[in-house]
């Protein structure tokens, strides 16, 4: 039988895992939400975080300044990749814009595929050594409490950011109505690179999250972003909070049924879900 | 409207296909290396008509062509080991349930006004179920092992006419693209062609004057998946042996996007011509080494590269060249088209 201080192991592990579905679900959720560009090269940011990361840790440094580091290159490279890319995107609008950002997103992931996996051929990980804690005989991963920890302060951070700053605020008024936001003096275009670069970290950071507990591969590249795909769908595109929700609810689910049922039926039920959703409710993404 | 070129002109280009390739053989000097190499572009060339037809034609993204085509060479195989029955039998069988699930997704998405992202998002969900499936249902597709792929009893053939298994799968694949070619033109000419065209301008106008929306991208979407099944097992023929890896997104729905991007949406040969310089690019990176391990760096680089500044295709623009110059017997002002998309 399984006792209750194991599901809550279990449990512990499916938030830390939610926490690394929220990062990159409000990645895409964001960069989707203000230009209607569906960044599949997400999961590749994440993976360049770890890599960064595992470059910095292996010349020396300790894992808070690798981490550090990893976002500010990833952030960097989103700033290139924004105004490279991106501006021939934006130049476009309606249905072709959104055509071209699949697929110019779809080519950035497979040319950094491409490129990353002729200097990085192995699996790379950032073990956190902090052993297990027991709380209330349950023994609890200590790196999952630490992801759990980091993802709600990042998280409430950003929603801080959104809700009370004025560049917030701002951001969410080209949310809602881009002629609107241009009326009253704000310039979309650069909201649209500031939150691209955003979202570029708190994808590296999910990554970086991710191989705390895992080994990550160049190739899980792709995977990383069908989740985030899944999140955003699940929890709507456009929304923040909707997307945090299905982050760490699926993390949960996913978790029970990797422990129950194996972690083949497992990933089935995650894109069982976002398949049935889909079609219940589409107008949640378009 | 419509830029097509006469359906004289396209006939005459798919008899000159047909004569080039049935040649083709003969000029690799029977190396069954390249053999392998030209049965290899008759097949993504026919993956990219299939998507030609549901993408280009219908504007439905369909980003399962891995998922279909596997589905499609596992089902023939696995039906013909259980009831012990020629592939020949399953074939039609497993092609036609691949037709269905494009159908299905089709009609769901017509019925219910999905937009071409959600359609593209859709579908490479199935994709990643499908792939999930072939390596996780290690009972029955042997999981990422695989299994030899000797179906369709090619060696017999081989054997009464004398030349090798691998040309006698060619000539197959050639006669099924010539095939296809065929019906496509028949499709695109009719009054099929006329209605895509319609749906595609505008989709609300097409309905108003009394096309039936819903089943016009239902056809496409069944016709193309049918297709894209019964050429997933010649895929696996091809191969010798099936692998989950073959049929993933990478490895087949980014590489006919392309060849169909290269080549033309909506062109006749574009399929054709996107094939050959694709499958010309991949053998020229594969014969050196240094190159090799940058393959997919450089598919990557050209899939934004095209996106971005090629949407029109080489088929497209080969024929305004040669309009420009006056080569070729087509009306004048019929070579220029402006890209919908």
């Amino acid at each position: 039988m399984v006792t209750a201080s194991t599901l809550l192991g279990v449990a512990m592990d499916g938030l830390a895992f939610g926490v690394f579905l929220a990062l990159l679900g409000v990645g895409i959720t964001l960069v989707f939400g203000l230009g209607e560009v569906l960044n599949l090269a997400i999961g590749t940011f994440a993976v360049l975080a770890v890599l960064v990361a595992t470059l910095v840790v292996n010349s020396g440094m300790g894992l808070v300044v690798a981490g550090a580091v990893a976002l500010v290159a990833v952030a960097l490279f989103g700033l290139v990749v924004d105004r490279t890319i991106l501006s021939l995107v934006y130049r476009s609008d309606g249905e072709e814009r959104i055509l071209l950002g699949i697929f110019t997103t779809l080519g950035l992931t497979v040319f950094l595929d491409g490129v990353l996996i002729n200097y990085f051929p192995s699996r790379y990980t950032l073990p956190l050594d902090v052993g297990t804690v027991s709380v209330g005989g349950a023994s609890l991963t200590g790196s999952s409490l630490i992801i759990v920890a980091i993802g709600t302060v990042v998280l409430a951070v950003l929603f801080g950011f959104l809700r009370g700053t004025f560049l917030g605020k701002a951001t969410r008024t080209v949310f809602q109505d881009e002629r609107g936001a241009r009326l009253v003096g704000v310039n979309p275009r650069r909201i649209r690179t500031l939150i691209f670069v955003l979202s570029a970290a708190v994808a590296g950071l999910g990554g970086l999250v991710f191989a705390a507990g895992s080994a990550v591969a160049v190739s899980n590249g792709f995977e990383f972003t069908t989740f985030a795909l899944i999140i955003s769908i699940v929890g709507g595109v456009r929304s923040l909070v909707g997307a945090i929700s299905a982050g760490v609810f699926l993390g949960l689910v996913n978790q029970f049924a990797n422990f129950f049922v194996g972690s083949y039926v497992a990933t089935i039920i995650l894109f069982a879900t976002a398949i049935v959703v889909l079609l219940a409710r589409p107008e949640a993404i378009s | 409207m419509s830029t097509r070129p006469p359906l004289g002109t396209e006939v005459r280009n798919v008899a000159i296909v047909a004569v080039v390739f049935a040649l083709a053989p003969l000029a690799v000097l029977g190396s069954s290396y390249y053999e392998s190499v030209l049965a290899h572009l008759l097949l993504i060339a026919l993956f990219a008509v299939a998507l030609n037809i549901v993408f280009g034609h219908t504007d439905q993204l369909f980003l399962f062509m891995g998922g279909l085509a596997g589905f499609g060479a596992y089902t023939t195989a696995l039906l013909a080991d259980a009831l012990a029955i020629s592939a020949w039998v399953t074939l039609p069988v497993a092609a036609l349930a691949c037709g269905l699930v494009g159908l299905l997704v089709s009609y769901v998405s017509a019925k219910r006004n999905f937009t071409v992202v959600l359609i593209s998002i859709l579908t490479l969900n199935l994709q990643l179920v499908f792939s999930e499936i072939f390596v996780g249902a290690r009972g029955i597709t042997g999981g990422s092992t695989g299994f030899p792929y000797e179906y369709f009893g090619l060696g017999v053939v081989a054997d009464a006419v004398g030349i090798e298994t691998k040309l006698v799968l060619y000539y197959l694949v050639l006669l099924l693209l010539v095939a296809t070619l065929g019906f496509y033109l028949r499709l695109v000419h009719s009054k099929y062609g006329i209605a895509f065209d319609a749906i595609r301008e505008d989709e609300v106008a097409a309905e108003s004057i009394g096309i039936d929306v819903v089943r016009y991208k239902t056809i496409a979407g069944f016709v193309a998946a049918f297709l894209i099944g019964l050429v997933g097992a010649f895929f696996a023929r091809e191969s010798g042996y099936i692998l989950p890896g073959g049929f993933t997104f990478i490895a087949v729905d980014v590489i006919v996007l392309i060849v169909l991007v290269v080549g033309g949406l909506r062109t006749t040969m574009g399929p054709i011509v996107g094939a050959t310089i694709i499958v010309g690019i991949e053998e020229f990176l594969s014969s050196a080494q240094s190159l090799q391990t940058w393959r997919s760096a450089i598919f990557g680089a050209l899939l934004i590269v095209l996106f971005l500044y090629f949407r029109q295709g080489v088929v497209r623009s080969a024929r305004d060249v040669l309009s420009d110059v006056g080569l070729t017997d087509e009306p004048e002002g019929g070579g220029t088209d402006v890209e919908g998309r």
